[in-house]
C-alpha cells in the first residue's frame, strides 16, 4: 500500500456502517418477500398497487442513501441525483398524462 | 459527510472527488434513459392490454409467461449482490484488500447469476412465441430488461477487471478504494433500477384476476 492506513475514527466510522448494510440488506430481502406474499392477498388492486409502489420506493431510497453512501455524502451528490430522478418522473407523468388510454380511439391500433 | 472521511478527499472546488462527482451525474442521466424505457413499456401495455399473438395466431395472456418464482429469487441475488458490493467498498476503504476480493467475488457470482436467469427467461419467452417483433409489448419488454441486463453484464465485466487489477498492488489507498466506490455506485444504480422494474413490469401484471390491466382474457391459470 503506497498510502498511509486510514485512522481510527475512520475504521471505527466503517465498522459501524459494515453494520447498517448487514441490517439493510436484511430489510431489502424481508421487504421483496412481503411484496411477493401481497400481490396474491385479497385487496383491490390499485391498493396493491399504491403499497408496492410505497415499498419499491423505500428500497430505492434505502439502497441509495446506505449502500451509495449519499447519506454520509456531499449534500450537492443528492441533488444532483434527486435532479435526474425528478426528470425521470416528470417524463413518467407526462407521457402517462399525455396517452392516457382513455382519449385514444384505439381503432387505430387494432 | 463525516471528519473521518472529509480527511480522504482530495482537494477540488466541490469537495467531492471529480470521478465520483461524473459517476453520479452519469447515473442521474441513466435515471432519465430508464425513466424513459420504463414509461414506454408501461404506456404500451396499457394500449395493448391483451398480450402477445404467436406465429401460429394464439393470443397470450403474459401473466402465464411470466414466472414469479424465477424473476423473485433474481431480485433477491441481485438485493445480496448490491449488499456484498456495499461490504467491499468498505473493506477497500478499510485497506483490507483480501475481503475485497473476497466480496467482490462474490459480486461477480451474483451478477453472473442474474444474468444466466435473463437469458433462461429470454430463451423461454422466445419459445413460447414471444419475440421482440411479433408485439409491441415484446419490443418494449425486450429493449426495457435488455438494456438492463447489458447494464449488468458491464458491471460485471468492471468488476472482473477490479479484481484482477488488484493483484497488480496499484488498487490501493485513497484512489484505489475511489476507484471501488465508482463502480460500486454503478453496481448500486443497476440494483435500484432492477427493484423498479420488479414491481411495475413483473409484480403488476399479478394484480386482480387478469391483471391491473384488465385484458378480459382467462384468469391466471399458475
Amino acid at each position: 500500500m503506497s498510502e498511509a492506513a486510514p485512522s481510527k475514527d475512520f475504521l471505527a466510522e466503517e465498522v459501524r456502517r459494515y453494520h447498517h448494510f448487514i441490517t439493510l440488506a436484511l430489510w431489502l430481502a424481508a421487504i421483496t418477500g412481503a411484496e411477493i406474499v401481497l400481490i396474491f392477498l385479497p385487496i383491490p388492486p390499485m391498493a396493491v398497487l399504491t403499497v408496492l409502489s410505497l415499498m419499491s420506493a423505500g428500497k430505492f431510497f434505502a439502497v441509495i442513501l446506505w449502500f451509495m453512501h449519499l447519506i454520509y455524502d456531499k449534500k450537492l451528490l443528492f441533488w444532483l441525483f434527486l435532479t435526474g430522478l425528478l426528470l425521470a418522473f416528470a417524463t413518467f407523468a407526462s407521457l402517462i398524462a399525455l396517452f392516457g388510454v382513455e382519449r385514444i380511439d384505439t381503432k387505430w391500433f387494432a | 459527510m463525516s471528519q473521518a472521511a472529509d480527511a480522504h478527499v482530495a482537494p477540488t472546488s466541490t469537495g467531492i472527488d471529480h470521478k465520483k462527482l461524473i459517476m453520479w451525474l452519469f447515473l442521474a442521466s441513466d435515471c432519465m434513459f430508464f425513466g424513459t424505457l420504463i414509461s414506454t413499456h408501461l404506456l404500451y401495455r396499457k394500449l395493448y392490454p391483451t398480450g402477445f399473438t404467436d406465429a401460429q395466431g394464439h393470443q397470450h395472456f403474459i401473466q402465464n409467461l411470466f414466472n414469479l418464482e424465477l424473476t423473485s429469487f433474481s431480485t433477491f441475488i441481485l438485493l445480496m449482490s448490491s449488499f456484498l458490493m456495499a461490504l467491499a467498498v468498505s473493506a477497500m476503504h478499510k485497506a483490507e484488500i483480501k475481503s475485497f476480493r473476497r466480496n467482490v467475488l462474490g459480486v461477480i457470482f451474483f451478477g453472473l447469476i442474474f444474468l444466466g436467469c435473463q437469458v433462461y427467461e429470454f430463451t423461454h419467452f422466445y419459445h413460447q412465441g414471444l419475440t421482440i417483433q411479433n408485439s409491441v409489448l415484446g419490443s418494449t419488454f425486450y429493449v426495457l430488461t435488455g438494456t438492463h441486463g447489458t447494464h449488468v453484464a458491464i458491471g460485471v465485466l468492471w468488476l472482473v477487471l477490479l479484481y484482477f487489477y488488484s493483484f497488480t498492488g496499484k488498487l490501493g489507498g485513497h484512489m484505489g478504494a475511489l476507484d471501488v466506490e465508482v463502480a460500486g455506485l454503478y453496481w448500486h444504480f443497476v440494483d435500484i433500477v432492477w427493484i423498479i422494474i420488479f414491481t411495475l413490469v413483473y409484480l403488476v401484471e399479478y394484480l386482480g384476476p387478469s391483471g391491473i390491466w384488465g385484458s378480459g382474457l382467462p384468469a391466471l391459470t399458475q
